[in-house]
């Protein structure tokens, strides 16, 4: 009795540390965010005047065009891109899926510099000048694989017979593809596009190699910490945080949906 | 009623997957309205051949011919038959409705012989309808597919095959997945439906007795041949060689030697027969269903044996009787105890002589 009693204190405090220095500088930075004192040493009271400095702050908003329109539009080619690359591995031969897929996973284990640098290197080299284009080219080459890998586990659940029901019924093979084989895998593209869109919302490192001209949120939180940080970079993390968040717990919930059913 | 015009002729398919050759030079036809089922254990290339005929699989050679014109060059899309797949293979993100309809709206107004698009829809509202009276699915329009069970499931995609209105309708062990009770009563409605369409079926089993009840014509298939075609009752009465005898019903299986036209010999003693043209003393396959061996007393016998084990089949008792050289399976609706001497007797007609023939 005593023992498990024990080890269930040990367990927890092990648990609750890990929590702490996960969660506790974050919780700091949000408090700190609506700290009406530029110090961060003294709490003088409850403002709302930073997330209001924010909204007045023209490169902080053009940012955020920056972002989302990244986003935004490398989201939609990706999961466009990533589907369709799912769809056709899958009717592959297994040996060359084999290699496609190996490829494919590649850019989700390099490091994001080993990436960011390599695709600078690139842009350079074939003389296209590094700005929003090249960082929407970037997000859509590291966004493309998440998709990828959201579809492929739909197309091998999915009964073989569907595609072939299909054509039996009159369908030719793109009408097919359209009607029978995209709805079926759609939760998938979803899940995939969201996943997508969350990477293209908090990527840095990547950005920053292949964009010198524009800046993303990513990007300004960064600059501004090297002149020393001001509290309107709390308010800005704050804010990506809870939208990361909300976008982790919308994929949660989808992927925890389809494992019941 | 089965009509002589040969729909389907299959001639000479042969089609491997990889190094194993699943379909030796086929060849087959099958009839207007003819019910006929493939049948074999699994991996005799019944699938294969039923999947060439659906469009999915295209054969190394041979050549495929529907009503007289190569069919092998016709997309599955294109082709006038339809099939019923082994897992439904139902579209879940449509409900019941929908796939029925699915068909359909593909098809021009024109085909389905309406003006407008409004036509249209009234058309097919009323042909899905009719096709969920057929499958007794009636009021399930708006189910989605996740709702229904096994045996409903089944029913949709029967009606989502059948309203296309095919030549032909490709069933592909359709009945496989439904507990018994639930199969005997699709058997009947499937030969009512069949019947009543007037369609042809082609139906994939590894169920003898379903092939045996269904049936116009049954072909029995392993090892990616053929091995004998025809009406159920003359596949088991006269199955052609030892592996149809043994795959469809129950039998005993001798090795026997031809000693003259109607006098065979078979566990050291000579049997009258009604089967001739064999060559004297040529070494032949013996078949003896369990049913047509009699009972009778021990001293009238032709064998004597002692009864090992008896077991109640329903109907029937099933018992095995070893004569010292040989079990036999016997069925008999009187009982004798275990242990006890009995006598067997068999009538010459009982006696299939084959032609030795691959065992299974």
């Amino acid at each position: 009795m005593r023992s498990s009693r024990l080890s269930r204190t040990v367990k927890g405090t092990y648990l609750a540390l890990v929590l702490a220095f996960l969660y506790v500088p974050i919780v700091i930075m949000i408090a700190l965010s609506f700290n009406s004192s530029v110090s961060r040493a003294e709490w003088t009271g409850f403002t709302l005047s930073w997330y209001e400095k924010l909204v007045h702050s023209d490169a902080i908003i053009a940012a955020l065009e920056v972002t989302l329109e990244v986003a935004v539009v490398a989201t939609v080619i990706s999961t466009v891109i990533g589907t369709l690359g799912a769809i056709g591995i899958h009717a592959m031969r297994k040996g060359w899926a084999t290699v496609l897929i190996n490829v494919s996973y590649l850019p989700m284990t390099t490091p994001d510099i080993v990436t960011g640098v390599s695709l600078m290197l690139m842009f350079i080299f074939m003389k296209v000048p590094l700005g929003k284009g090249t960082m929407l080219m970037a997000h859509i080459a590291f966004d493309t694989p998440y998709v990828l890998f959201s579809v492929m586990p739909r197309l091998q659940q999915m009964n073989p017979n569907l595609y072939e029901a299909a054509l039996d019924l009159g369908c030719h093979p793109v009408k097919a593809l359209w009607k029978v084989i995209l709805p079926e895998v759609m939760p998938g593209v979803v899940t995939g596009g969201l996943l997508a869109f969350t990477m293209s919302l908090d990527d840095f490192v990547i950005s920053y190699f292949t964009s010198s001209t524009d800046q993303n949120l990513s990007m300004i939180v960064y600059s501004a910490a090297r002149r020393g940080v001001e509290p309107t970079m709390y308010a800005l993390s704050t804010l990506m945080f809870l939208a990361i968040l909300a976008l982790l717990l919308l994929i949660n919930r989808r992927s925890g949906l389809e494992s019941v059913m | 009623m089965v009509q002589d015009t040969r729909l389907i002729e299959i001639k000479g398919i042969s089609k491997s997957f990889g190094e194993t050759k699943v379909l030796h030079e086929i060849d087959l036809y099958i009839r207007k309205c003819e019910f006929v089922t493939l049948l074999g254990p699994s991996g005799c290339g019944k699938t294969t051949l039923l999947r060439i005929l659906g469009g999915f699989e295209t054969p190394d050679s041979g050549t495929l011919l529907f009503e007289g014109t190569d069919l092998l060059g016709v997309p599955p899309y294109r082709r006038r038959i339809n099939t019923v797949f082994q897992k439904y293979a139902l579209f879940s993100h449509l409900n019941v409705f929908d796939n029925i309809a699915f068909g359909l709206n593909l098809k021009d107004p024109e085909a389905l012989g309406a003006k407008t698009r409004k036509e249209k829809k009234q058309e097919i509202a009323r042909r899905v309808d009719r096709m969920l009276k057929l499958v007794k699915m009636e009021g399930y329009e708006k189910r989605s597919i996740d709702q229904l069970s096994g045996g409903q499931q089944q029913r949709i995609a029967i009606a989502r095959a059948l309203v296309n209105e095919p030549e032909v309708l490709l069933l592909d062990e359709p009945l496989g997945a439904l507990d018994l009770k639930l199969r005997k009563e699709m058997q009947l409605e499937l030969k009512t439906m069949q019947q009543q369409l007037g369609i042809t079926f082609i139906y994939v089993t590894h169920d003898q007795e379903e092939a045996l009840t269904m049936s116009d014509t049954v072909v029995v298939m392993n090892g990616g041949r053929i091995q004998q075609i025809g009406e159920p009752k003359r596949i088991y009465d006269e199955p052609k060689n030892a592996f149809v005898a043994d795959f469809i019903g129950e039998s005993n299986l001798l090795d026997g030697v031809m000693r003259a036209d109607f006098l065979v010999e078979m566990l050291g003693e000579e049997f009258e027969c009604v089967d001739e043209g064999f060559a004297k003393d040529e070494p032949v396959d013996v078949v003896v269903r369990p049913e047509d061996v009699m009972i009778v007393g021990e001293d009238v016998g032709m064998l004597t044996g002692v009864v090992e084990s008896v077991i109640f089949k329903g109907v029937h008792y099933e018992m095995m009787v070893d004569t010292g050289s040989m079990r036999w399976k016997v069925h008999s609706t009187t009982m004798q105890p275990v242990g006890s001497r009995v006598g067997m007797s068999i009538v010459p007609f009982n006696i299939h002589i084959m032609h030795k023939g691959d065992r299974p």
